[in-house]
Parts: C-alpha cells; structure tokens; sequence
C-alpha cells in the first residue's frame, strides 16, 4: 500500500521539483471558484485562462464537484499544497470557513491571490473584487431614476445571509431612502432560484394591484419575475445583478431594465495577472475593487460578445477599473 | 398461487377505508390554513389567487406523486429533484437543436424514465438500499448535468412549447387540468388496480407480498420508473413555465416533493398513504409560502415555519395511526 502510494507520490514530487525552478513564463496559476452552475463564474475561468494564455502561464481549474462545498474546496486546497503550482487564484466558496485552507496555502509559501469574495483572513498579495453593496445601490437608483423616482417596489431578495445577499439588497434599501415618493411593498426571499422568484412575484401580484419596479439580487430571479409578469400580463421595471448572457439578452429585447454588472470576466483576468506579475517580480495592486457597471440598453454592446472573444484589460487599465 | 387468493387476501382499498382519517385530517388542516389566511389578507380568496395555488402546487405535486408510489413499497427517490434538472436541460437542447416541442417533450419524458429504470435496477437487481441507490444517483445526475450546461443556461424556447406551463384554456391554467388529470390516474391506478393493491402489499410486508406470488421486482421496477417519467413530465412542466434550463434547479424540488409526500399523510415505513394526500400535502406547503408572501412575512421566517409544518405533519400522522390500532 504505501509503496504503491510512493509511485503515485513520484510523479507529482517530479512536478513540484519542475515548477519550483525560476522560470520566466509556462507558470502553472490554480484558480478557485465555487461552483460549476453559476454563470458567473463560467465568466471569471474564461477570463483567468484568456489572461494566463496572454501572459503565457497556464491555468489548473478547480471546481467543487458539489456547489459551494466547504469540505470538497478543503481537500481541492489539501491536493493542491502537494502538487505545488506556481500560484494560486483563489474565491473561497465560505469567506470565513475557509480561512483554515487559506493558511494552509500560506503555510505552503504558494503566493495566493483573492478574487470575488474577500476572505476573512490569511495573507494574500492582492484582492479583486466587485462590491456588492454598490451594485445593489446603483442598479436601484436606476430603476427609481427611470420611475421617476417614485412607485411601489418589491425586492426579491437571495439567500437570506449570504454575503452577497446582505450586501446587494442594503444597497437597494439605500437607494429607496433617497427616493421618499418610493414604496417598499415587500422584500421577499427567492433564494437566487428562477422558479421561487416567479412564485414570489405570482403571489406578490395577488396582493398588490400595482406594482412599478422589481429589484431582484440577481439575473435568475429577475427573468424568473419577468415570466411571471408576462403570465399575468403586467408590466413592471425589472432590474437584475450578475450582467449574465440571459440578463443581456433580456436587455436587448426590452424585458429587462438593468443588470449590475459583477464583471466575472476581468476579476478572472485582473486576478490572474496579478500572480503572474507577483511571480515574475512586477508591481502587483494591493485591491482592485471594480466600479459597478450599471448596463442598459444604452451601453449593453460590449457585453454582448461571446467570452471568447473578449480581451482582457491591460495592467495600465486595471489601475483606472477599481473605484479605491 | 391463484388470483382468487391473492383478491382475498387483499380487498380492493377503498377511498373510504383506513387512509380516510388520515386524508380528513390533512383536508382539515388544509381548509384550517386557508381560513387563516383568508380572514389576514383581502386577496387569498381571490380566484386568480386560488388559481395561482393550483398552478404553484402542480410542479410539486407532478414530482411528488411519482414519489409517492415508491414510498408506498417503503423506498425512497432522492435523486427526483436531479433528475427533474437533467432532463430538463436535455430536453431544452433538444428543442433548441431541431425545434420540435414534441421532440423534446419525448426525450425530456423518456430521459426521466431511463433515470427512473436505472434506479429500479439498482434496487431490485443490485439490492441496493433505495435511499444510497437514489442518493448516488442524485450525485451522477448532478454530475452529468454540470458536465453538460459547464455553467451555461438555456432560454427562450417557442411560443406554442410556453403555453403547456403558463397558458390557460377556458379561464383555468393548463397545468391545473394536468394536475387533475394525474391526481385522477395515480388515485385509480394505487386504489382500483391489481398492480396497485400490489404496491400497498409490498410496503406493508414485502415477504408476505412475494410468497403470496407477487412479482415484486417487476412492481419495484415499474414505480421507480413511474417516479422518473414523472420527473420528467415535470422538467417539461418547469421548461415551459420558466422558459430556461439550468443545472442548479433539483436541489430546491426534491426537499419539497418528500415534504409533500410526508404532509400528505404517506409513511415512510410504506404501505400507507394515498396520491390523493400529496396533493394536499403539495397544496399545504403552496398556500403557506403564499400566504407568507401575501402577507409579507419576514424573509426569515419561510424556512423555518415550513419546517415546523413538516415536522407537526409527521407527528400527527404518528400519533393517529397509533390512535388506529
């Protein structure tokens, strides 16, 4: 058993022995992200490997098989120390329950970027994030400026605690404090899911014989509303958070207002070039907090390219992309 | 054996026999709730709110009258919910791709089936445990459809495919008629056929069921395979509804549809329970989430008070069947 443990060991000592070698490019970046069912984060591996191929690194993926699992991200980070990679791109799928993982990989002396969710602790070179509380205040400012500012609201919200959830939807509550002619009729969850957030909005509309604008926490839920006003032929301002292609889509066609963009494409890029630049002894960012993007009909083009053929932005721009 | 002794050893059930305490409390706790919330908000009673019930309640009930049945022979479906969601995507892509609704209603139906008949195999011809079979499955299928979608969605889908989930015939919502249309062939199907009585036998005392000559296999076969074509009659339903297909959708179905099943008065332990009772049972857990966004209640406090009517569900029905015997 353990000598057959010792020819597994072998190949994998091999490729620590060729990666720790001083090399300048063909580093091997790990990037982390939470799950595989979140569009989202489809847009943030697209971008770390788009960069990585620029730069001429490579990427490692590395997905919970179950979405957003604490313990499977723990022994992804336990598999990971041994292999040994040049750096690693890292979202914790817990902020604060995989902070023990987080100091394992410092342990290991891997330098470690952090992309999306900021981390409750450990050391990292750099942090690249969106904020979701100005998301959610700038996507419902929008929706109030184009009401007029004033109207009966409904806020589906997502998962009740999340970290994105709190955050978005205190923007949201910010934004309906500026606006006094606004009414918050209900604020109710939908959990990130499309069909609760249409089950939420069919019964909300039982209820309320008018309703102006809908603030959704995200893209899912507010096209899951949309379904639901369209069922009971109404009409109401919707606006989303993510900036997924359906949001986009939807935007096109006049059934969404607006979607906060979360800009999964360049933290993907921005984070990735990061580690590269750090590896290579270039100026890295401490924080790149990107400015929300609120998109609309009016500037929705960019964003209607396949990931593919996006480009990353350039170090110069990264430093003019984070609002801090 | 000879059919006259396998009739006399179990006479037909009727809808008016053991189970109907049991479905007269539920419809009491039903028409309890509805009372409440009619007295707290001016639009429950409405008949685009009702309608609306109905129409939230038919996803549940599709998924969970499967379930029922297995249930019924004391098994268990934990894979349904992931089912629901593979299907789904496939059947989506399968519009997309040649633009026959049709097409994709029957690979949407048959790949719930395949699903179904893989785990009716796991059960009867591996001996495998239904809760680990369905519970491995589940995995497979979650594992299959993120591998499939790689984080991507479908959407839009035709105008005519839209109208089985959100179109309406004579002032009614179609999936209410389907909804009643299934509620009608399950009841029979458990209460009036000899391949239902055999259900019921086989949850009640499977060595009985199989030296009084029932194939129970073949029977086993038969309702985990109902389980999965109504799962995908389902992932049809949820297609249709929500016009897109994504990969995360099973977890948020299966946990309903075993609470409707529970509500609804079927045991856990099998050979009790009536599809007729998940329906109420789906119809419960509908009308409290309504009732709690018609009357804006704290985000908070959904989870928490449907997980209280679960459990009180669970022991009432315990506590009156001990009452019984």
């Amino acid at each position: 058993m353990t000598r057959k443990l010792g020819y597994l060991a072998l190949p994998l000592l091999m490729a620590a022995a060729f990666t720790s070698q001083a090399r300048a490019d063909g580093e091997t970046i790990a990037v982390f992200t939470k799950n595989q069912t979140n569009p989202f984060f489809q847009t943030v591996r697209v971008g770390a490997d788009n960069m990585a191929k620029t730069l001429n690194a490579k990427t490692l993926q590395y997905i919970p098989t179950k979405p957003d699992s604490i313990p499977e991200q723990l022994s992804q980070i336990e598999d990971v120390v041994v292999k040994k990679p040049s750096a690693i791109v890292f979202t914790p799928v817990d902020y604060k329950a995989m902070v023990p993982g987080v100091e394992k990989i410092n342990e290991a002396k891997i330098p470690v970027v952090n992309i999306t969710d900021r981390s409750a602790g450990g050391k990292f070179l750099s942090f690249v994030g969106a904020d979701d509380y100005s998301l959610g205040l700038e996507t419902a400012r929008f929706l109030l400026k184009t009401l007029g500012g004033k109207g009966n609201i409904v806020i589906i919200e997502g998962v009740k605690g999340s970290l994105t959830n709190v955050d978005r939807v205190r923007g949201f509550n910010d934004a309906l404090k500026e606006a006094p002619g606004a009414k918050l009729l209900a604020s109710q969850p939908g959990n990130y899911q499309r069909l609760q957030a249409l089950q939420v909005m069919e019964n909300l509309m039982q209820s309320n014989a008018q309703i102006d604008g809908v603030l959704a926490a995200n893209d899912a839920m507010a096209v899951g509303a949309i379904e639901a006003l369209d069922g009971a032929n109404r009409k109401a301002q919707v606006i989303g958070i993510n900036g997924t292609k359906e949001a986009i889509d939807a935007i096109k066609s006049g059934k969404l207002l607006a979607s906060g963009d979360y800009n999964g494409f360049a933290q993907g890029c921005l984070g990735t070039m990061m580690a590269i630049r750090a590896l290579r002894n270039q100026p890295v960012i401490a924080e790149i907090v990107l400015k929300p993007t609120v998109i609309t009909k009016d500037n929705y083009q960019p964003f209607d390219v396949p990931l593919e053929q996006r480009t990353c932005p350039t170090f110069e721009d990264a430093g003019k992309l984070g609002a801090k | 054996m000879t059919d006259i002794t396998k009739e006399a050893m179990m006479p037909p059930r009727s809808f008016l026999s053991q189970d109907a305490i049991q479905l007269f409390y539920r419809l009491l706790a039903a028409f309890l709730i509805c009372a409440v919330l009619a007295v707290l908000s001016d639009s429950f009673l409405s008949l685009g709110n009702i309608l609306n019930v109905l129409r939230q309640a038919s996803l549940t009930f599709f998924i969970a009258s499967g379930l029922t049945l297995v249930v019924l022979t004391a098994g268990l479906d934990l894979s349904v919910g992931a089912n629901v969601a593979l299907s789904a995507c496939i059947a989506g892509t399968v519009i997309h791709k040649t633009g026959s609704p049709a097409l994709g209603i029957l690979t949407g139906l048959a790949c719930g089936g395949i699903v179904g008949l893989l785990n009716g195999i796991m059960v009867t011809a591996l001996r495998i445990p239904s809760f680990i079979a369905t519970y491995g499955m589940l995995w497979v299928l979650n594992g299959l459809t993120y591998w499939y979608m790689a984080g991507e969605t479908l959407h839009g889908f035709p105008a005519g495919f839209r109208q089985i989930g959100s179109g309406y015939l004579f002032g009614l919502p179609i999936p209410v008629y389907l909804l009643l249309v299934f509620l009608g062939i399950g009841t029979l199907f458990a209460q009036r056929t000899i391949w239902g009585q055999e259900i019921y036998a086989i949850g009640a005392n499977p060595v009985a069921a199989r030296l009084s000559g029932i194939p129970v296999a073949r029977r086993l076969l038969l309702v985990y395979a109902v389980s999965g074509i109504m799962a995908g009659l389902a992932s049809i339903i949820f297609l249709s509804r929500l016009n897109s297909a994504e990969a995360d959708i099973g977890e948020s179905l299966t946990l309903p549809a075993i609470a409707a099943v529970l509500i609804g008065g079927t045991s856990l332990f099998g050979g009790v329970g009536t599809v007729f009772g998940t329906f109420i049972g789906a119809l419960i857990l509908t009308l409290v989430l309504n009732g709690m966004n018609l009357l804006s209640v704290s985000a908070n406090w959904q989870p928490l008070v449907t997980g209280i009517i679960v459990i009180l569900a669970v022991w009432l029905d315990m506590k009156t069947r001990r009452r019984a015997q």
